[in-house]
């Protein structure tokens, strides 16, 4: 009678302990998924290995024979004054001209006054000359502001700072070419081109190489004449130029922002950040193509670009183009920076890839709705047709307003739009999953309801909240990390 | 960090194991007594609404330890009820020609 007693209990046992087993489990699950939400090893990219272990994404399935930008019609090259900075430059030069020189040009003047290529360029585009004696207004309002607010972001402004630093001056490195590409891509080659055992050799070998200067994601692709600028060439000036004949291949890299600050953004994130990272890796690039016998030119960020790079990203299968004209990327989202080295080192190109951003976009919407300046577009489809391809094109006048307007020092960007899009995720477990299942789901019902659960589950401080008062009130997208907050440090 | 990176070690997963081979064992048990006429597609769909279970609160925990407290919320209401649901329906699948004789539930 005992022995069945105790048989009897056992079996209870066991079954109880199945039941605390469950409850267990379901913690650990907990624990588990915590542990993989707070860790910033989710976090891709800023060399957590040299071996490109980052481009983690298996593009394979993905690739297509032609890019997913859509040719609708005669394409052209890009006139430099299409490239915002390039204009605002120009601009700027005829305001605050070197000492010694007077002024050619005033904000109480209007675009009859200004000198050709200019003039035409504003009179083809009515309200963007506007747009920009908007955004210099607001500029010097914010110059002012920023008594207000120095101390709550003096550490963002600092680090913004650091890492804007090399990028300046004489020693900035790369140094800026000096005299046409057929000279100046072939300075510094020490030796003749070493001959590759086959261009699939090449193109391993120098992903391999950039992943080690510290690459997140590295694509090749042939060069288009359409993605090279027209009316400007960095080394010689103002130019009319064709497409220089060794600038065959590409290697075009990208790597993210730091990821809290960019989720703390307008007013903690920076873009040197990535900025400074893409000038070393480009210029070590350029520096080791040169050592063995090939001629490279580096296009790094803020400006010194002779190509457009997102659709060179494109076509080095990188990404698609996002709703905000930024460049989307499987591993990195939008948080993706770009730069490239021009060679005519025979290489094997990448092929594009197709994973559904278009389509993604078209629903999402959420970049349009946070954008505090209203740049980017609302329609459903692509509405614009730029130089022949159909596209959302961004209003960059307005977007450059909004640098000139939040609480920083200086016009030093805005990024929300890097930060809000859904593809702009850590790599955990959850959003990796999301990542990968949806592009083999050709329907879209996966990722509607993705977004569904983003727009219903996440909170979105709303376009104007990211303005200083009285528009706004300075709000971030995610909260700031600590090592960001003055009020942490020091006392105030 | 701290006490949190235990869940980063393998002896976390062994343990996960061996709570799992426990829970297991503990369901055959419940399943005889239950009067339950299992079988293997039983036992997979079982398998299956527990690892939805699981993964719908290590979701919602996952997205509170991302700072995003109120998505990891709805995420955790919204999936638990989904699985309610689901267990509701496993329940009476499961149930379809119980013998209830000795069944402690009836």
């Amino acid at each position: 009678m005992g022995n069945k007693k105790n048989r009897v209990s056992r079996r209870e046992f066991v079954k109880l302990s199945g039941i605390v087993g469950a409850f267990l489990g379901l913690g650990g699950a907990a624990g588990a998924g915590y542990f993989s939400g707070k860790s910033k090893d989710s976090y891709t990219g800023w060399g957590k290995n040299a071996y490109g272990e980052n481009q983690f994404f298996n593009r394979k399935p993905f690739r297509v024979k032609t890019p997913t930008y859509e040719k609708v019609g005669d394409t052209r090259r890009i006139q430099y004054l299409e490239d915002i900075f390039k204009r605002n430059g120009e601009l700027y030069r005829l305001m605050f001209p070197r000492k010694g020189e007077k002024p050619k040009w005033s904000l109480s003047q209007g675009v009859d006054d200004l000198p050709e290529p200019l003039r035409s360029y504003y009179k083809n585009h009515p309200g963007t000359l506007e747009e920009f004696k908007k955004a210099i207004k607001k500029s010097r309002i914010q110059r002012k502001n920023w008594k207000k607010y120095k101390d709550k972001y003096l550490l963002a402004y600092a680090w913004s700072a650091a890492h804007s630093s090399p990028l300046r001056g004489k020693a900035a490195f790369p140094a800026e070419p000096e005299g046409p590409p057929e000279k100046s891509d072939f300075k510094g080659i020490t030796t003749k081109p070493y001959k590759l055992k086959s261009p699939s050799h090449g193109s391993k070998l120098m992903k391999q190489i950039t992943h080690t200067f510290g690459a997140t994601l590295v694509g090749i692709t042939k060069v288009k004449s359409d993605w090279v600028y027209q009316g400007h060439l960095r080394g010689v000036g103002k130019t009319k130029f064709k497409k220089p004949a060794h600038w065959k291949y590409a290697i075009v890299v990208a790597i993210p922002h730091e990821w809290d600050s960019l989720y703390a953004n307008p007013v903690y994130g920076t873009s040197y950040d990535a900025y400074s990272m893409l000038n070393f890796i480009a210029g070590k690039l350029e520096v080791f193509l040169k050592h063995i016998g090939y001629s490279a030119r580096s296009h790094v960020p803020p400006t010194d670009y002779d190509l457009a790079m997102p659709p060179l990203a494109i076509d080095a299968g990188l990404g698609e183009q996002g709703r905000n004209g930024i460049l989307i990327t499987p591993e990195l989202g939008a948080n993706a920076r770009l730069a490239a080295v021009t060679t005519d080192m025979p290489l094997e190109p990448d092929k594009p890839i197709d994973i559904g951003v278009k389509e993604f976009c078209e629903k999402c919407k959420i970049c349009a709705e946070e954008c505090p300046s209203g740049a980017i577009s609302f329609e459903d489809k692509p509405p614009d047709v730029v130089r022949g391809y159909r596209r959302w094109k961004i209003n960059q006048d307005k977007c450059f307003t909004v640098w000139n307007t939040v609480a920083t020092s200086h016009p030093r960007g805005c990024r929300v739009c890097l930060a809000v899009c859904p593809y702009s995720r850590k790599n955990n477990w959850i959003h990796r999953a999301a990542k990968e299942i949806d592009p083999y789901d050709p329907t879209g019902t996966f990722s509607s309801a993705m977004l569904a659960m983003q727009k219903g589950f996440f909170d979105y401080p709303g376009a104007e909240a990211y303005l200083p008062p009285p528009d706004g009130s300075n709000e971030t997208y995610g909260e700031a990390p600590d090592w960001l907050k003055t009020e942490e440090w020091f006392d105030l | 960090m701290g006490v949190f990176k235990i869940f980063a070690e393998p002896v976390f997963w062994i343990i996960m194991g061996l709570l799992y081979a426990l829970i297991g064992y503990g369901a055959t048990l419940w399943a005889k007594d239950l009067g339950l006429k299992m079988t293997w597609w039983k036992w997979i769909l079982f398998w299956i609404w527990f690892l939805i279970l699981s993964l719908s609160i290590a979701g919602g925990f996952t997205l509170i330890g991302e700072n995003e407290m109120e998505a990891g919320l709805y995420f955790l209401g919204v999936s638990l009820f989904i699985c309610i649901v689901l267990g509701v329906i496993l329940w009476r699948i499961l149930t379809v020609g119980r013998n209830i004789k000795n069944s402690p539930l009836d």
